[in-house]
């Protein structure tokens, strides 16, 4: 597990999501409260794009069938999901957002 | 728990996560575990998910939390005065509360040759594994209905290349859910991809020697098919209760809380004609009312007896399109972001109070989802009208 780099932070203002490729997987990543938060960009549900979803506060709404999980966490709020959605510990430096995978 | 469906599983699981420990049973006549149903007109009959997919939980979860199941059996009645479910062997099981989450079956079309093979219709995942059977040898389908069970049937087997007639008795498709404005939009999205669409007939007979040939509607056209499925609406499946306790509209009468007229009984889901706060008596067949209610009515069972005051939301996919709908009455006022004529957009139905009604998307879901809160609210049209307006933004002024 190594921290990739992502994006710059700029790509990600405060209660926006972003999404890209790393290493072959579909992450998102989110601005809440000034900190950022990486998870998978995969509904579990059906497979819809997350990151096109709804954010509110640090849980995000898959605009598809209405699935909501912790972005802290990964943990399904909200069905129909039942299976949480990976998440990727997310850090900033010299202006760069960079992920763990 | 009368009923192995999406309500009855999300019921019973919302027990269990509200820390219900008693016994808990859970009857249902489908000889597999609780499984959503979306996909049996979409994913699932397209052949793209496999049978684990669709289980609400995986099998092992009931007996990992303690739910008695009896998979495959029927219930034939629910007895207030014993306490009693009686199931079709005639075994009594005892409760405390029951719930009624029975569902609907389909209405059964009444014409000559409906017997024939390869004339079938899509409730379960047999009936699917039926379709998918009969379809793969097939070349030319003709699906009689065009709500949304014919209309994403006809998506799907437009996808995996099967020829398809449509006949409907209304003006357009979807006409009784969406109106004929966006049923339109529908309907040219369909006749692009190359369904053949027949309005305002119906079937008069079906002929075939042994096996369907042909469809024969009033209005004189002879259809030719290997294969025919007909989704002509639903009847409530409230014979449980042996004839009381219905609502006009055939469903099981519960209060707003979900509560039937007879102590410890409660009714959720499509079989529920619910006392809703905003809409007044209704019963919806929607995937997410039936995970909403079910987890409420845990609830109502336990003694949290709240309102259900769910707005009501439901979504259907046909081909790559993507239709979301909130809210129930469609009004003759209807506001637009974005345009009919672009296939994208989200179109708001006004009273003439300025009262948000309904809300209905295609390929515009955000502001479908964003206006739930202000279903049965006051909501300045202009702002509605405005793309750059965040619904969010708007608080509901009392309607």
């Amino acid at each position: 597990m190594t921290f990739v780099n992502v994006a710059a932070s700029d790509q990600v203002a405060e209660g926006q999501i972003g999404a890209w490729e790393v290493e072959g997987q579909q992450v998102a990543v989110a601005r809440v409260g000034g900190r950022v938060f990486a998870f998978s960009d995969i509904c579990t549900h059906r497979g819809c794009t997350l990151s096109t979803g709804e954010l509110d506060g640090t849980e995000i709404e898959c605009e598809c069938h209405g699935s909501v999980f912790s972005i802290e966490t990964g943990a399904v709020v909200n069905p129909p999901a039942t299976d949480p959605i990976a998440t990727f510990s997310a850090r900033e430096a010299d202006g760069r957002i960079e992920v763990e995978v | 728990m009368v009923g192995a469906s999406l309500t009855g599983a999300s019921a019973t699981a919302a027990l269990r996560a509200r820390g219900f420990d008693g016994r808990l049973i859970l009857i249902g006549d489908d000889p597999l575990p609780p499984y959503e149903r979306p996909g049996l007109s979409k994913a699932y009959l397209r052949g793209e998910e496999a049978v684990d997919d669709l289980f609400v939980r995986e099998p092992g979860w009931w007996e990992a939390h303690e739910v008695e199941t009896h998979f495959g059996e029927r219930v034939h009645r629910v007895d207030p005065a014993t306490s009693e479910v009686v199931l079709a062997s005639g075994r009594p099981i005892a409760y405390d509360r029951a719930l009624l989450a029975t569902g609907v079956r389909n209405r059964h079309l009444e014409v000559p040759g409906i017997d024939l093979d390869n004339v079938l219709s899509l409730r379960t995942v047999p009936d699917c594994d039926a379709i998918r059977l009969a379809a793969a040898s097939a070349s030319r389908v003709v699906v009689v209905g065009m709500g949304f069970i014919g209309a994403e049937v006809t998506a799907s087997l437009r996808t995996l290349g099967k020829e398809v007639a449509v006949v409907e008795v209304f003006e357009t498709a979807l006409f009784r859910i969406l109106g004929a404005q966006i049923g339109r939009v529908l309907e040219a999205i369909h006749r692009d991809q190359g369904a053949e669409l027949h309005f305002g007939d119906t079937v008069e007979r079906f002929e075939g020697d042994g096996r369907v040939e042909r469809v024969v509607t009033r209005g004189g056209l002879r259809l030719e098919a290997d294969l025919v499925i007909v989704g002509v609406g639903t009847e409530p499946n409230a014979e449980v209760m042996h004839g009381v306790g219905l609502a006009s509209n055939g469903g099981i009468a519960v209060d707003a809380g979900l509560a039937t007229a007879f102590p410890g009984i409660f009714a959720a889901g499509d079989v529920a004609t619910h006392a809703h706060p905003l809409f007044g008596p209704i019963r919806v067949e929607h995937f997410d009312n039936a995970i909403k209610m079910g987890t409420h009515v845990a609830g109502s069972m336990v003694g949290d007896a709240t309102p259900f005051d769910d707005p009501h939301w439901f979504w259907s996919d046909q081909y790559d399109h993507q239709v979301q709908m909130g809210g129930v009455f469609l009004t003759d006022r209807m506001v637009l972001r974005g345009a009919l004529a672009d296939r994208r957009f989200c179109a708001f139905f006004l009273d003439e109070t300025d009262v948000l009604r309904a809300s209905v998307s295609i390929d515009w879901p955000r502001d479908v989802r964003r206006s739930l809160p202000l279903i049965g609210a006051v909501v300045d049209p202009a702002s509605l009208a405005d793309p750059d307006v965040d619904l969010r933004t708007l608080v509901p002024a009392e309607a």
